[in-house]
């Protein structure tokens, strides 16, 4: 393999390339979708492709090919060398890679129960017991559907600048979404599990939790009632300011979006939220579905600080953006497979907790929300976001109230991290998908934390 | 390649198999902050095998094409899904040969040949357009691209088809800057299956957008009209009325139009097709991703429910025909029903006469959060941004924060009129649609 990779990067120098990378990749994946308890289809999937990203002249070109074969990876590279060429033609800031270290490594997961090794039939058995739970739950759960996937293989990286890294992939993912219905109320509930350590996942997450759980939301939600439009305190639970990190703040720090004009730029160093609030993106946590050792330009995983104590201390980079910002690379370039360039990505993304216990946070709220599981978030690069929620309850004379349904919160980020008044003292990480014209696997979370106001969205 | 693999299944005991073949050929591009900073190449083909044993299905695929060997091993791993699945007692077949209709306008040569340089000059256009349209307003990203696809679906009941077709396109987002204030991001594109695009109107049409989202205003709560561009009526429609239409969503009882086929679902202004035939149609094809023709299907006629969305698995479930609106995401995936060309039937309003009947409240270009809306219920809890102001008839100023709420099908029922302008976003064919009596939170 190093071989074919090392000729191919020899054809890129001969075009002129300033930098040149290839990432060639093996891919096994197991999927399954199970509604109610019939199994849909059980599918197994076998890729194999290489990456090619090369500068010329300032500009970059890329090219992706469904083959290990030397000539056919030979043309590509040539091809690519052309297109930067044919895009360069109106550069205005050419781009450059900051300097990093060169890299040789080879890396191995060693799961205690590796996918691979598990047969197809349990997988099913796994997944149909999650469905069953769920099923079983309520008359009212009317439908559910289960799906799963693992993916393991091998990721081969090298460029010009003598970086070689084989590393292996291995992510396990379930997905679980239960309705229900009474008279004509419709909910809905989801509930996903995410580990990059091995199947033992499930003996913490087992399918009776994980459906039982995502069952109980939705029968409950039933009696739930919509929630008042306007400004409340509200106290959010771990997945919700996960996804609040992620969305609200994380996109905007992820320096290509910060460049574009997020409201970001130029706040590097600047206070941006109270004292009580500091944010890292996290690669290194051991198992986390956002952890890596080395990301997709070969740069090694870090615990990277975004905010401390309210001030923003960095930004998420590639080795383009690096250069912008005269920083150093924080290893968040990834790329979802080999058909993708790496882009600016986040990882396990979190606020660090303080020192309230919950009952403190609710405390001083006579009327609010606490808003406890997300649906779906997105942010605009002005700031302006929106958390969707599947789980919520009114906050009454300081205690827990009626559930209500249908809830979202909005508001511009930077007003609202100023609001952050007080910051739990427990942790929850929650794994996910995001989007970005790719799909990456991450994590958010962090404590129960009080929001002094926040918009909630609600039709009552 | 595929008949020999369709043999091949047989022969190792599968009752019925199907291999579906996918190759895109992709040119594109790339608009980084204010430049043209990358171009790509995407070759991306593969085959999946469908293999059912005694109603299990399995189901396999790869990329690797290069020898007879990798395909004869994906049809032994969809064997060995299929016996390590379990029986679907629905399960009633793969779908039987017919003929194909004819379609128009989904297929260009000139797509075919257009290379880097090419693409380049379109994306120059649209920067310099923008530019020149407004000196606040910052490109962020866009580009311009070009696909060749092809697919093909084989079967054992005799299923042999193949078709390919082209698209070509070219978006920009966009900010304006003034003093603090930042924009939120505005889009504007052009997507067409023959060489037809227009990219000096894109890029005017997106810098005009962010210099008038300058200068944005809190609004207030109240229940107000509201319009939706095609851009956020597609982010709201996509995850509400299209899973309502679709049938698996009504077997499963999970759609509010179950046993409402023949009921009041809509304004009587409403008429929805699923056309599959459109010309020009970005989802049009002669046949689906089962190899089922592709139809006009009728869905909402003058706010009456009149029928489903099926695939042949669904179809055969309810005892009728599929309305082939089998869907896969490329050569990776099995099929699931999606919508081919969702197509709301326009009004007679110039979309000017619209702002005019509005009179006063809010028209709404992009939603943030749509897909957290409720698959199931169809409530909706979102933020119009950017959005902008009707005052007396006219758009007067864009509106930040605006959170909309309710759900998608008392909406339904309070559309009151349709703009004449048409255009394709994704799968949905529409013009601006107007809706009264919309919960608006403001501040």
């Amino acid at each position: 393999m190093k071989d074919i990779l090392r000729k191919t990067i020899d054809v890129a120098e001969s075009f002129g390339s300033e930098y040149s990378e290839i990432r060639a990749q093996e891919l096994h994946k197991t999927i399954l979708t199970l509604k109610e308890e019939r199994v849909e289809a059980v599918r197994q999937g076998l890729e194999k492709g290489a990456a090619l990203r090369v500068l010329v002249d300032g500009a970059w070109g890329f090219a992706t090919v469904g083959t290990l074969d030397s000539g056919i990876l030979a043309e590509a590279v040539t091809d690519a060398c052309k297109m930067a060429r044919a895009a360069s033609t109106t550069i205005k800031t050419p781009i450059k890679l900051v300097e990093t270290k060169t890299i040789v490594d080879k890396t191995a997961k060693k799961p205690r129960r590796d996918p691979k090794e598990i047969p197809i039939e349990e997988k099913i058995k796994t997944t149909l017991q999650t469905s069953k739970t769920a099923l079983n739950y309520s008359k009212s759960v009317k439908g559910c559907t289960a799906d799963y996937l693992d993916l393991t293989g091998r990721s081969y990286f090298m460029n010009n600048q003598n970086t070689y890294i084989e590393q292996d992939k291995l992510y396990i993912w379930t997905r679980i979404l239960v309705t229900a219905k009474e008279a004509e109320i419709f909910t809905s509930s989801r509930e996903e599990v995410g580990s990059t350590a091995g199947y033992e996942v499930f003996d913490t997450e087992t399918p009776e939790i994980v459906g039982e759980r995502a069952a109980k939301r939705a029968v409950d939600q039933l009696k739930a009632k919509t929630p008042k439009g306007g400004t409340f305190p509200a106290v959010l639970g771990p997945n919700i300011v996960g996804v609040f990190v992620h969305e609200a703040f994380g996109h905007l720090a992820e320096a290509d979006l910060t460049l574009s004009g997020s409201v970001l730029l130029n706040k590097v160093g600047k206070k941006i939220a109270s004292n009580v609030v500091t944010f890292y993106d996290d690669g290194t946590i051991d198992g986390a579905f956002g952890s890596f050792k080395y990301d997709d330009e070969g740069i090694t995983s870090q615990k990277t600080l975004l905010v401390e104590d309210g001030v923003v201390v960095g930004l998420m980079h590639n080795r383009e953006t690096a250069t912008r910002f005269n920083a150093k690379p924080t290893g968040n370039a990834r790329a979802e497979d080999f058909r993708v360039e790496p882009i600016v990505r986040m990882r396990n993304t979190y606020l660090k907790p303080r020192d309230h216990s919950f009952q403190e946070l609710l405390s001083s709220i006579k009327f609010g929300y606490y808003l406890k599981s997300f649906r779906g978030g997105q942010a605009n690069l002005d700031g302006t976001f929106q958390v969707g929620v599947q789980e919520a309850y009114e906050i009454v004379q300081g205690e827990i109230g009626s559930p209500v349904r249908n809830a979202s919160i909005s508001g511009n980020t930077l007003e609202t991290l100023l609001k952050v008044d007080a910051v739990g003292k427990d942790f929850e990480l929650w794994p996910g998908r995001c989007g970005k014209g790719q799909t990456a696997f991450i994590c958010d979370g962090g404590p129960h934390t009080r929001v002094k106001e926040v918009l909630i969205g609600g039709s009552a | 390649m595929a008949e020999k693999a369709l043999d091949n299944a047989q022969k190792r005991g599968a009752d019925e198999a199907e291999v579906y073949t996918y190759q895109g050929l992709t040119t594109n591009v790339v608009i980084e902050r204010g430049q043209i900073a990358k171009s790509s190449r995407i070759i991306d083909r593969g085959l999946g095998v469908r293999a059912i044993i005694d109603k299990s299905v399995g189901f396999a695929y790869t990329n690797i094409l290069d020898n007879q060997a990798a395909i004869d091993e994906t049809v032994l791993r969809a064997l060995n899904s299929a016996r390590a699945s379990r029986p679907d007692e629905d399960w009633q077949g793969l779908p039987i040969k017919t003929d194909f209709p004819s379609v128009k306008g989904t297929y260009d040569q000139k797509i075919v040949e257009l290379n880097s340089e090419d693409l380049v000059k379109t994306a120059k256009i649209m920067l310099e357009s923008a530019e020149k349209t407004d000196k606040r307003v910052f490109p962020i990203e866009g580009g311009a691209g070009s696909s060749h696809l092809c697919k093909a679906v084989a079967n054992t009941n005799g299923i042999g088809a193949y078709e390919e077709g082209t698209i070509v396109e070219c978006s920009l987002a966009t900010i304006a800057k003034e003093g603090d204030e930042v924009t939120p991001v505005c889009f504007e594109f052009e997507i067409e299956r023959t060489l037809d695009i227009n990219p000096e109107w894109v890029g005017k049409e997106a810098a005009r957008l962010s210099a008038s989202a300058l200068k944005a205003k809190k609004t207030k709560t109240e229940s107000t009209s509201i319009i939706f561009t095609q851009f956020a009526l597609q982010q709201l429609l996509n995850y509400t009325l299209i899973n309502a239409v679709n049938a698996e969503y009504v077997q499963r009882d999970q759609s509010a139009f179950k046993d409402k086929i023949g009921a009041n679902v809509a304004s009587q202004i409403l008429t929805i097709h699923d056309d599959g035939l459109l010309e020009g149609g970005i989802r049009t094809w002669r046949f689906d991703d089962e190899g089922v023709p592709q139809q006009k299907t009728t869905l909402i006629k003058e706010g009456v429910l009149r029928n489903f969305l099926y695939d042949n698995y669904t179809a055969r479930r309810d005892k009728r025909a599929s309305t082939g609106n089998a869907s896969r995401a490329g050569y990776t995936s099995t099929p699931n029903i999606g919508a081919t060309n969702f197509h709301i039937t326009p009004g007679g309003s110039s979309p000017e006469e619209l702002v005019e009947t509005a009179e006063e409240g809010i028209i709404v270009y992009l939603l943030g959060g749509a897909h957290s809306s409720d698959p199931v219920s169809g409530e909706f809890s979102v933020v119009a941004t950017p959005a902008w102001k009707i005052e007396k008839g006219e758009i007067t100023h864009a509106v930040k924060g605006a959170m909309l709420a309710g759900s998608v099908f008392p909406l339904l029922k309070n559309i009151s009129g349709l703009a004449k302008n048409e255009r394709k976003i994704g799968q949905l064919v529409a013009p601006w649609v107007l809706a009264e009596n919309i919960k608006v939170v403001g501040k």
